[in-house]
């Protein structure tokens, strides 16, 4: 029989650890300061992964070695672990299943330099050519003109630029130990097996559960600090507090997933009465974000659980909720966001101008309303994730939210560049439309993104029937130039 | 979160398409990703349909996109939908590398090409069927009767036995001098 005085200090062993533990994550979230143990670990993990990868391609070489393959495997990329925390840019030529020889974007001006293959192609059979006196046009039409849309096509069928940036990236270099990831789940070795079921055991059982409780503890501090803040009378100090309560909220939520944050060009950081704009990856974008900075969200009221938090939040800063019915006027909303911009202490707005969630390899169209503001001054943030220790883009239409976060939170880790750009403002006689390309160029380019002009809203949408009647009229004028 | 969970092709699968198409193994594993990827929406059904094909964005703008899928589906496939295997023998066609096999000929992409316009398959283009194809690629550009007379000069020309139709061998001498081969290979990386 265990006494009541046995069972309250086996309690209290359980808990004072958590209670060393949250004291301790408070402190460093606080302070801003890191002890410096992800990093270690992350390090410690690059070279596991290494080693098994190695043993994987070892096997490899040996089964394939009778089979004829077109190129030699690719060589393993020199000791990541003395990478660090650099993201790996091998895995880039892995993406495309079908090396593109020629251009394939049908809507790029490239068609120029098709138009010139066929002139080339087509000197040599002038004698074809029907010199025409009569008819009103010199267009002339050879059967090869199917050749490119032709190969065009298959090319897509084989791998379409448009689905693979809705997909997550494809089987990395290093292979990362979580079967998520392996494209098959092949049985390599029983080295690599025991690695792999090693790391199950760590993350469900001891990394889980230890985050789940730093969430709870995050839940805790949001709603205590807003309980808190009801209380505060004065505006000023009660916005103030509101600041640097949501860092440390945020702070403490980002060693939820264990984040380890790279933030570059602290200088650019975001500043009151602005518009911060980024490219979006997954809902964890607003946690790294804020963990540096604090800002404004804007966005449709919700109900239920997240209206709750809505709610809450708004205690502690100037959030734009709306009611559903205005949001759909877009002026309204613009106008919105300019009040708020123009009063001087508002936190800068944050807004993903993507509208969804894209997968970290490209960005992509910028919806030109919050460009339309032509007051604001905008901040452009790239958010680069380093796959190695988790794929942080959110598939919507394959996991839900919870379900993402749960496989958020069985990861390694995330890790994350995040790179401040200098601000911008919209130029004379610049449209917003230019504008908001403008913007969109420099995070590519920052972030070392693909640079795509298609719509987010592909992903669940059929593309416009005018894109094809363009590509015809494309091909009548490269017709009539022959 | 890698992409979506396959199922794998069955070994003994795996390597007679690879025997019989020329993909290496590793090519091959990619390829049925990317089939299943396409079929996502009737995941277990086995088979691509024209419509999920044509789901591809760049496919259905592409003027000849609709043709190419029908070629495709009507060709290489039965019944109005396609088989992993179907699908690979007709991708085979255009891959680049030595011809282990004999799919990734020129002739055979010549007559790949040739079936884009013939698709009463009698092994002769007529006027309908080059009306057909210059309607798909020019659109509204270019007056019906504009489309009429290119497609009546284009026949005048390459008929060189007056029955006012292109055969095979027509059309293949006047692609002789394009590098069709080259121009439609294409590179399946591993």
């Amino acid at each position: 029989m265990i006494t009541t005085a046995q069972v309250f200090t086996i309690i209290s062993i359980i808990c004072a650890p958590m209670v060393g533990i949250a004291a301790l994550v408070l402190t460093l979230a606080a302070l801003n300061l890191s002890l410096g143990i992800r990093r270690l670990y992350v390090q410690l993990l690059a070279l596991i992964f290494d080693y098994a990868t190695k043993i994987k391609r070892d096997k490899e070489i040996s089964i394939d070695s009778n089979g004829s393959s077109d190129e030699p495997p690719t060589p393993l990329p020199p000791s990541t672990a003395k990478n660090k925390l650099a993201p790996t840019l091998e895995k880039k030529n892995e993406d495309n299943p079908v090396e593109v020889t020629s251009t394939t974007q049908l809507l790029n001006d490239c068609k120029d330099e098709i138009n010139n293959e066929n002139e080339s192609d087509s000197l040599p059979i002038q004698e074809q050519k029907v010199s025409r006196a009569s008819s009103q046009s010199d267009i002339q039409f050879k059967l090869g003109d199917i050749i490119d849309y032709t190969r065009q096509g298959l090319e897509a069928i084989v791998d379409d630029d448009v689905t693979k940036r809705f997909t997550s990236a494809e089987e990395m270099v290093v292979w990362n130990l979580l079967t998520r990831t392996q494209q098959q789940h092949e049985y390599f070795s029983m080295r690599v097996t025991l690695l792999w079921f090693l790391g199950f055991c760590v993350r469900y059982f001891i990394l889980f559960p230890f985050r789940l409780f730093l969430f709870i503890l995050g839940v805790v501090w949001m709603l205590g600090s807003a309980v808190f803040l009801q209380y505060f009378p004065a505006k000023d100090a009660k916005l103030r507090f509101g600041f640097y309560i949501n860092i440390v909220l945020h702070r403490i939520l980002s060693r939820v997933f264990s984040a380890i944050i790279t933030i570059h060009n602290t200088e650019h950081r975001a500043k009151c009465g602005s518009i911060c704009v980024a490219n979006h990856t997954s809902p964890i974008d607003v946690i790294i974000l804020s963990t540096d900075n604090s800002f404004s969200m804007i966005g449709q009221q919700q109900g239920g659980f997240f209206g709750m938090v809505q709610r809450t939040l708004s205690q502690t800063a100037n959030h734009i909720w709306f009611e559903r019915s205005e949001a759909k006027d877009r002026h309204m909303v613009a106008e919105k966001m300019r009040e708020h911009i123009q009063a001087h202490n508002n936190l800068p707005i944050l807004i993903f101008p993507e509208g969804t969630c894209i997968n970290n390899t490209s960005v992509m169209m910028f919806k030109k309303g919050c460009f339309e503001i032509t007051e604001a001054t905008i901040y452009p943030v790239a958010i680069k994730y380093d796959n190695r220790f988790g794929d942080a883009f959110w598939n919507s239409t394959k996991h839900e939210l919870f379900q993402y976060l749960i496989l958020m939170m069985t990861s390694w880790a995330i890790v994350v560049d995040v790179y401040y750009l200098p601000p911008m403002t919209i130029e004379e006689g610049e449209t917003s439309v230019d504008f908001a390309r403008r913007v969109k160029a420099a995070i590519a380019k920052q972030g070392g993104f693909v640079d795509l002009e298609w719509d987010g809203g592909l992903k669940r949408a059929l593309p416009k029937a005018d894109y094809k009647a363009e590509e015809q009229r494309k091909f009548y004028e490269m017709l009539k130039t022959e | 979160m890698g992409a979506s969970k396959s199922t794998l092709l069955p070994l003994e699968e795996e390597q007679s398409i690879c025997s019989e198409t020329g993909f290496t193994s590793k090519q091959l594993r990619r390829l049925y990703i990317r089939f299943q990827e396409l079929g996502k929406r009737n995941p277990t059904c086995g088979y691509l349909t024209r419509e999920e094909l044509l789901d591809i964005r760049e496919v259905s703008l592409n003027p000849l996109g609709q043709r190419l899928v029908d070629v495709i589906i009507e060709d290489y496939g039965e019944a109005n939908k396609i088989n992993f295997k179907q699908f690979a023998t007709v991708l085979a066609q255009f891959r680049r590398g030595k011809s282990i096999t004999d799919l990734n000929t020129k002739e055979k992409k010549l007559l790949f090409l040739f079936s884009i316009y013939d698709r009463n398959h009698d092994s002769k283009i007529d006027r309908h069927e080059l009306l057909g194809i210059l309607k798909m690629m020019v659109g509204g550009n270019i007056h019906d009767e504009q489309i009429a007379t290119i497609a009546d000069h284009t026949i005048e020309e390459l008929d060189s036995d007056g029955d006012l139709t292109i055969t095979f061998e027509e059309f293949c001498k006047t692609l002789a001098k394009i590098d069709v081969d080259e121009k439609m290979s294409m590179k399946f990386l591993n």
